[in-house]
C-alpha cells in the first residue's frame, strides 16, 4: 500500500501545503486560542462551491471553529461590514468577480481586515505571487491540502495575522 | 551624295512606317487604351513619314500631312494622360493648343506657301513648338516619373523619353537649321539620329523578354531572396502576404495590390484599402485572370479554392505586357505554396497550442472533485464522520490512494503543460546533490517492498550543483520509483551520487525488467509510457520521464539510460557542478527546504 501522502509528495513536495515531517496537532488547539473578540475563532470563507464550502464547514466545526460562508464577493463585504472575522479563505473563482479583486477591495475598504489565507484550484507562480503581493498571508492548492491540513494551521495564521500589525482599531 | 541623302530620308521614313506597323500590330494583340494611344501617335507618325516622301505633294496631301503630324504629338500627350491625368485646364488647353498647331500647319501649307520664307520658318517653327510640348511635357516626367519604379519599367520608359527626345531635337533642329542642315551630308547625320530612335521606341513598347531579363538582373537578387522567404520561414498567414503583395507590386512596378482568400477576404492589401479590394474582386469574376486596364489578377490555387493576388497599375505604371502577366502567374504560385505552408504551420502551432489549453484547462477542473473527494476520505479515515469498520477502513484506504494517483497524474499534467507553454520558473540555490538524494529516497521508502533493497552510494564530500532542489528531488524521486515499480521480481536498486569533470550525476540502477532497445526512443516523449506484457498492470502517466528530462534539461542537465532487457535498466541524471564559490551554503539541505517553499519560509518566521 502506498501512502497517499508519499505521492503526493512525489511531485511538487514544494507546493504541497503539507510537510512531510510534520506530526498532527490536537484539535484541542483552536480551543485554546481565543478569537479577536474573546470569544471563539471565526472564520469567513469566501467559496462559491457548496460541496467544497460544506466539507471545509464539517473539519472546521469539528475543530471547534464558527464558520461563515459567503458565495460572492459581494455578500463578503456585507459580512465583513457587519462582524469582524479572525481569518478569510478566500477562493479565487468567485461569480461575481475574481479573488484577486475581492483582496484588492478588501485591502481598500477594510484595511485592518484580518489575515487572508488564498484556497485556489490554481497553483501557477505568477498567481501565487500576485496573491502574496496583495497581501495573502498563505496561498495554497485545494487538491494538495486536506481540510484537517487546513484547521490545524488556522490557530498560526491567526496569531501571525495578529503580529503582522494589523491592530484593532 | 544627294543620292545618299534621298536613300537615308527613304531609310528613315521606312523605319517609322515599319515602327508604325509593327506598334500598331503588337497594339492590335492585346489591346489597352493607354498602349492604344502610343500606337496611334506612332501609326500617325508613320503615316506623315510616308507621304513626306511623295514628291511634291499636292496642297490636300500637305494639309493632311500637317493635321496627322500634329495629331501624333497630340496621342502621346493622351498617353501620358491615361497615366497621369491632366488637370481641367491643361486638357482644355492642350485641345486648344492642337487647334491652333493644326490652323498654324494648315496656313504653312497652304496660304503662306510660298510666302517670305522668314514667315514659314516662324510657322514651322510654330508648329514644331506645339508638338515638342505635346511630346516633350511627357518624356520628361516619363522620366522624372522611372526614378521610382522597378528595373524593368525604368527601361522602357527611359527608352521611350529617349526615343521621343531625339525626335523632337531633330525636328527642331530641321527647322530652325534652314539652309544650315539641308545639306546632304548634315540631312544623312540627322537621318541616322532619327533611326536611332525608332528601336528606342520599339523596344520600350515591346521589350523582347532577353531584354526585359538583363533589366531585371539588378532585382533577381532581392526577388530571389524574397522569394526565399516566403518558402522557408515561418511567419504568420498575414505576414506573409503582406510581404508577397509588396514584392508583387515591386515585380511588375505597379503601385498597389492585394492578396485575396477564396472566399474574397482580403488578408493583405499594399497602397489600396480593403473595401477598395474588396470591390475590385467582387466585381469581377475571379476565374477569368488576366489584364484589363491597370489590373492583372493572378490565381492562387490553395486547398480551400482559388484565391487572387492582384496587381493595381497607377499613375506612373506603363502597360502590363505578356510578361509581366505570366511573371506574375509564376509568382503567385510561390505564394500559394508559401500561404499552404504558412496555414499548415500555423494550424499545427493552433493544436499543439490546443492540446496545452486542454491539458492546463481540465487538470484544473480536476482538482475541484478531487479536492472534495480527497478531503472526505481523510474525514472518513480520520473517523470525523463516524467510525468504520475494517474493511470499511480498507476500503477508506484504497480510495485514498487512487484519489493521489488521480492528483499525481493531474500535477503532471499541469506542470506539462507548463513545460509547453515555457511557464516553468526555476528557483536555483546552491544544494548538496547528496542531500537532494537522500531526500529523493526518503520520499519512495514507502513504496519498498521486502524483496527490494534500495542501496545509497554516496561519496564523502558534498556535491554542489546550482539546482531547483525541489525539482531535482523530484526528478530522482521520480527515478527512484520507476526503478521500484518495473522491478517487479525485487533485487538491489541502487543510488549513486559522484561527480566529475564539472557534472554532477545520480545513476539510479535497478535489476528489473529492463527496456527494450526500440522502446528507448519513446521512454522520453510525453505520455510515452511503454506498455508490455509485464508492465500493462503498472500505474503511471507516461509523464514522469518526459517531465524529469525537461527540468534536467531547463537546468542544463540531462537524463540518460542505458538498460539491457531482462536484466535491469540505469538511468542518469546529470547536472552541472556549481561553480567555486563562497562556501556560505554550509548546511546545503536545510537551505534546500527552506528555499523551495516560499510557504513555508512563512510558517518558520511566525512560529
Amino acid at each position: 500500500m502506498i501512502d497517499a501522502r508519499s505521492v503526493l509528495l512525489l511531485w511538487f513536495p514544494d507546493q504541497a501545503g503539507i510537510t512531510g515531517g510534520r506530526t498532527r496537532e490536537p484539535a484541542i488547539f483552536p480551543l485554546r486560542l481565543k478569537g479577536r473578540k474573546g470569544l471563539e475563532v471565526h472564520i469567513l470563507m469566501i467559496e462559491d462551491d457548496a460541496s467544497i464550502a460544506d466539507m471545509y464547514r464539517l473539519q472546521l466545526e469539528h475543530d471547534g471553529y464558527k464558520v461563515t460562508v459567503a458565495t460572492t464577493g459581494e455578500i463578503a463585504f456585507s459580512t465583513l461590514s457587519g462582524s469582524a472575522p479572525d481569518l478569510v479563505l478566500l477562493d479565487l473563482l468567485l461569480p461575481d468577480r475574481s479573488g484577486f479583486e475581492v483582496l484588492d477591495a478588501l485591502n481598500e475598504r477594510f484595511p485592518n481586515h484580518p489575515p487572508v489565507v488564498i484556497l485556489s484550484n490554481y497553483g501557477e507562480p505568477s498567481m501565487i505571487d500576485r496573491g502574496r503581493s496583495l497581501g495573502a498571508i498563505e496561498y495554497l492548492v485545494k487538491s494538495r491540502v486536506t481540510p484537517a491540513d487546513i484547521s490545524e494551521q488556522i490557530p498560526m495564521w491567526v496569531e501571525q495575522g495578529r503580529r503582522g500589525g494589523r491592530k484593532e482599531s | 551624295m544627294i543620292l545618299a541623302a534621298a536613300v537615308a530620308l527613304d531609310l528613315t521614313a521606312a523605319a517609322f512606317v515599319a515602327l508604325g506597323v509593327a506598334i500598331g500590330y503588337h497594339w492590335y494583340r492585346d489591346r489597352g487604351r493607354t498602349q492604344g494611344m502610343l500606337a496611334l501617335a506612332l501609326v500617325a507618325l508613320a503615316v506623315v513619314a510616308a507621304l513626306g516622301r511623295i514628291p511634291n505633294p499636292p496642297v490636300l496631301l500637305s494639309a493632311v500631312i500637317v493635321v496627322l503630324f500634329m495629331a501624333s504629338g497630340f496621342f502621346v500627350l493622351l498617353f501620358r494622360h491615361e497615366f497621369i491625368p491632366l488637370g481641367r485646364t491643361a486638357y482644355r488647353g492642350a485641345f486648344v493648343l492642337l487647334a491652333v498647331g493644326i490652323g498654324l500647319g494648315v496656313l504653312d501649307v497652304t496660304v503662306f506657301a510660298h510666302a517670305n520664307p522668314v514667315v514659314v520658318t516662324l510657322l514651322g517653327l510654330g508648329l514644331i513648338s506645339i508638338w515638342a510640348v505635346f511630346t516633350g511635357e511627357p518624356i520628361v516626367r516619363f522620366w522624372l516619373a522611372s526614378n521610382r519604379l522597378p528595373a524593368v519599367q525604368r527601361a522602357r520608359m527611359r527608352f521611350l523619353s529617349f526615343g521621343f527626345a531625339i525626335l523632337i531635337t531633330i525636328l527642331v533642329v530641321d527647322v530652325l537649321g534652314g539652309s544650315a542642315v539641308q545639306s546632304p551630308t548634315a540631312v544623312i547625320i540627322t537621318q541616322l539620329i532619327a533611326l536611332v530612335a525608332v528601336p528606342a521606341i520599339y523596344l520600350s513598347l515591346a521589350p523582347p523578354p532577353l531584354l526585359r531579363r538583363i533589366w531585371r538582373m539588378s532585382e533577381e537578387n532581392a526577388l530571389r531572396a524574397a522569394m526565399q522567404d516566403l518558402l522557408i520561414f515561418t511567419t504568420s498567414r498575414e505576414a506573409l502576404a503582406e510581404r508577397a503583395t509588396f514584392w508583387a507590386v515591386r515585380l511588375v512596378g505597379a503601385t498597389a495590390g492585394f492578396i485575396a482568400d477564396p472566399n474574397g477576404k482580403i488578408i493583405a492589401n499594399t497602397a489600396i484599402d480593403r473595401a477598395h479590394a474588396a470591390r475590385l474582386i467582387s466585381g469581377r469574376d475571379r476565374s477569368a485572370s488576366g489584364s484589363t486596364t491597370g489590373i492583372i489578377m493572378a490565381p492562387l490555387h490553395l486547398t480551400e479554392g482559388v484565391g487572387t493576388l492582384a496587381i493595381i497599375g497607377g499613375p506612373f505604371t506603363p502597360v502590363f505586357g505578356t510578361e509581366e502577366i505570366s511573371q506574375l502567374r509564376a509568382y503567385a504560385n510561390s505564394v500559394s505554396a508559401g500561404l499552404e505552408r504558412a496555414r499548415v504551420a500555423e494550424r499545427m502551432a493552433a493544436i499543439e497550442s490546443n492540446k496545452s489549453q486542454f491539458l492546463n484547462l481540465a487538470s484544473h477542473e480536476l482538482r475541484g472533485p478531487v479536492t472534495v473527494i480527497r478531503g472526505y476520505l481523510s474525514m472518513l479515515e480520520a473517523g470525523l464522520l463516524g467510525e468504520l469498520n475494517d474493511r470499511g477502513r480498507m476500503a477508506a484506504g484504497v480510495m485514498a490512494a487512487k484519489v493521489s494517483e488521480m492528483n499525481e497524474l493531474i500535477e503532471e499534467m499541469i506542470e506539462s503543460a507548463r513545460l509547453e507553454e515555457g511557464g516553468v520558473t526555476l528557483r536555483a540555490v546552491e544544494a548538496d546533490l547528496r542531500e537532494i538524494a537522500r531526500s529523493a529516497a526518503y520520499i519512495v521508502t514507502p513504496m519498498l517492498e521486502s524483496k527490494h533493497q534500495l542501496v545509497m552510494d554516496l561519496p564523502e564530500r558534498r556535491v554542489r550543483v546550482k539546482v531547483d532542489p525541489d525539482r531535482t528531488k523530484t526528478i530522482v524521486a521520480n527515478l527512484l520509483s520507476n526503478a521500484i515499480k518495473y522491478s517487479p521480481d525485487g533485487g538491489v536498486i541502487t543510488c549513486q551520487v559522484r561527480s566529475r569533470a564539472g557534472m554532477a550525476k545520480v545513476a539510479v540502477s535497478d535489476q528489473g525488467i529492463g527496456i527494450r532497445r526500440e522502446s528507448i526512443a519513446t521512454l522520453f516523449t510525453r505520455f510515452g509510457r511503454i506498455i508490455t506484457p509485464e508492465t500493462e498492470h503498472l500505474k503511471g502517466t507516461g509523464l514522469g520521464l518526459f517531465l524529469g528530462r525537461q527540468l534536467a534539461r531547463l537546468q542544463d542537465g540531462d537524463i540518460t539510460v542505458a538498460s539491457v532487457e531482462g536484466e535491469g535498466s540505469t538511468f542518469t541524471l546529470q547536472l552541472p557542478l556549481a561553480g567555486a564559490g563562497p562556501e556560505a551554503a554550509s548546511n546545503g539541505g536545510a537551505e534546500t527546504s527552506a528555499e523551495g517553499a516560499p510557504e513555508h519560509t512563512v510558517s518558520a518566521s511566525s512560529s
